[in-house]
């Protein structure tokens, strides 16, 4: 897998809302900047080929290193897919709403779970919220939660910014009645 | 309820990667993050760097400019200084990587410049530092006072040699949520190379250059 940089972020969170958190709080967030594999071709139609040639090895890329950045297990995750501005929100869709890309990091991270996500174009620098959600239920609402993320100098126009993000937990301080409860 | 983690009192020896809720505690740290970048280099195999952030309570709030600094700076910037050199060392594979290194501190609206300066200007915090990455050389730095959500350039140079022009270089850091108006962002940074294509020569090899040099231009 060719790419221009790689990009690994640790947040750990220690106190949250004036209160210690111990263990820490860790969310950790792996991003690949690479060449649009679509780019120059205008409007493409059927995009499989671009998705064979890039998806899967992606994933593979991706999936062991924000496991290894998180260094402790994982209870929540979600992706992110950063065009850059020569290129069409559905590119970087495209790479990331397959499951040649997403089950590298659910068999990593014995998930059972779709991968919440962002998509947008934007461009180098532009910051984006990556969701993430419980990797085995979607409905448990402690880990609804998302990370900041800003890499700075991409995508270029010309590019595509992939990332996968992982936390340890759910929110620092979560104090939020479950679902079931008003159901 | 897990037990206490059992750790050595002595921090020159104990990794603070895990389990640091007693120094967290000893500096009213809310926050660490650290941020690594891979640029793959054709000659150089891969160029690592990296940046190391604390986020802790501004513990001189309420002070006034009179107010002596020295000993809080004392008790936390070389806590400080241990918490970000291990996450660099980490991200970088060991002090034998390093080759360039930098710091930075940004304090919250409600603080003073002075209190950013306490935590990195001062051998509490920069002789660990240099130490820890195995350096020599002053340690170049950037200071202010800031606002969540921005971005700081944290200059890096040669840790042993500062005038070493290959290694100018600066990284940029996303500071998400802090610091606040009451906290201080503490900060280092560490390369493992110099640029990638660095080619613009050295005081070694540089002529005398003086604004007699505008003479002698062509328009």
């Amino acid at each position: 897998m060719n790419y221009r940089k790689l990009v690994t972020i640790v947040e750990e969170i220690a106190t949250e809302g004036g209160r210690p958190v111990d263990p820490v709080a860790k969310v950790a967030v792996v991003a690949a900047v690479f060449d649009n594999p679509w780019a120059g071709q205008g409007f493409v139609e059927d995009l499989n080929e671009g998705i064979d040639a890039v998806a899967s090895e992606l994933g593979a890329l991706l999936a062991p290193r924000v496991i290894e950045a998180l260094g402790a297990p994982l209870e929540a995750y979600g992706k992110a897919a950063i065009v850059g501005l020569e290129g069409e929100i559905e590119h970087g869709s495209a790479l990331i709403h397959t499951l040649k890309f997403g089950n590298h990091f659910r068999d990593a991270a014995n998930a059972t779970t779709l991968l919440p996500a962002v998509e947008k174009r934007g461009p180098a620098g532009v910051q984006f919220d990556i969701p993430l959600k419980h990797f085995t239920d979607a409905t448990i609402r402690s880990h609804h939660q998302s990370v900041e993320v800003k890499v700075s100098d991409a995508p270029h126009p010309g590019e595509i910014l992939i990332a996968l993000a992982a936390a340890t937990r759910g929110r620092p301080q979560q104090r939020l009645a479950p679902l079931s409860t008003e159901q | 309820m897990n037990p206490p983690l059992i750790v050595s009192s002595d921090l020159s020896t104990r990794s603070t990667l895990a389990g640091y809720s007693d120094i967290a505690a000893a500096t009213g740290l809310r926050k660490l993050s650290s941020t690594v970048e891979e640029v793959p280099h054709e000659n150089l195999g891969t160029i690592t760097r990296a940046t190391a952030m604390a986020v802790i309570a501004n513990p001189w709030l309420g002070t006034g400019p009179d107010h002596d600094l020295s000993e809080r700076t004392e008790a936390i910037a070389p806590l400080l200084a241990k918490l970000i050199s291990d996450r660099l060392l980490e991200a970088l594979g060991g002090v034998e990587s390093v080759e360039a290194f930098g710091k930075a501190a940004l304090v919250g609206s409600d603080g003073e410049l002075e209190h950013a300066g306490a935590l990195i200007h001062t051998p509490y915090f920069g002789n660990l530092l240099r130490e820890a990455l195995g350096g020599t050389s002053i340690i170049c730095f950037a200071d202010g006072r800031g606002v969540p959500g921005e971005t700081l350039r944290v200059p890096m140079w040669h840790k042993n040699a500062a005038a070493t022009r290959t290694h100018y270089q600066t990284m940029d850091l996303f500071l998400p949520d802090a610091p606040h108006a009451g906290e201080i962002a503490v900060i280092a940074a560490a390369s493992s190379g110099p640029r990638p294509h660095a080619r613009i020569g050295d005081r070694t090899t540089d002529r005398p250059v003086t604004s007699e040099i505008l003479k002698g231009i062509q328009l």
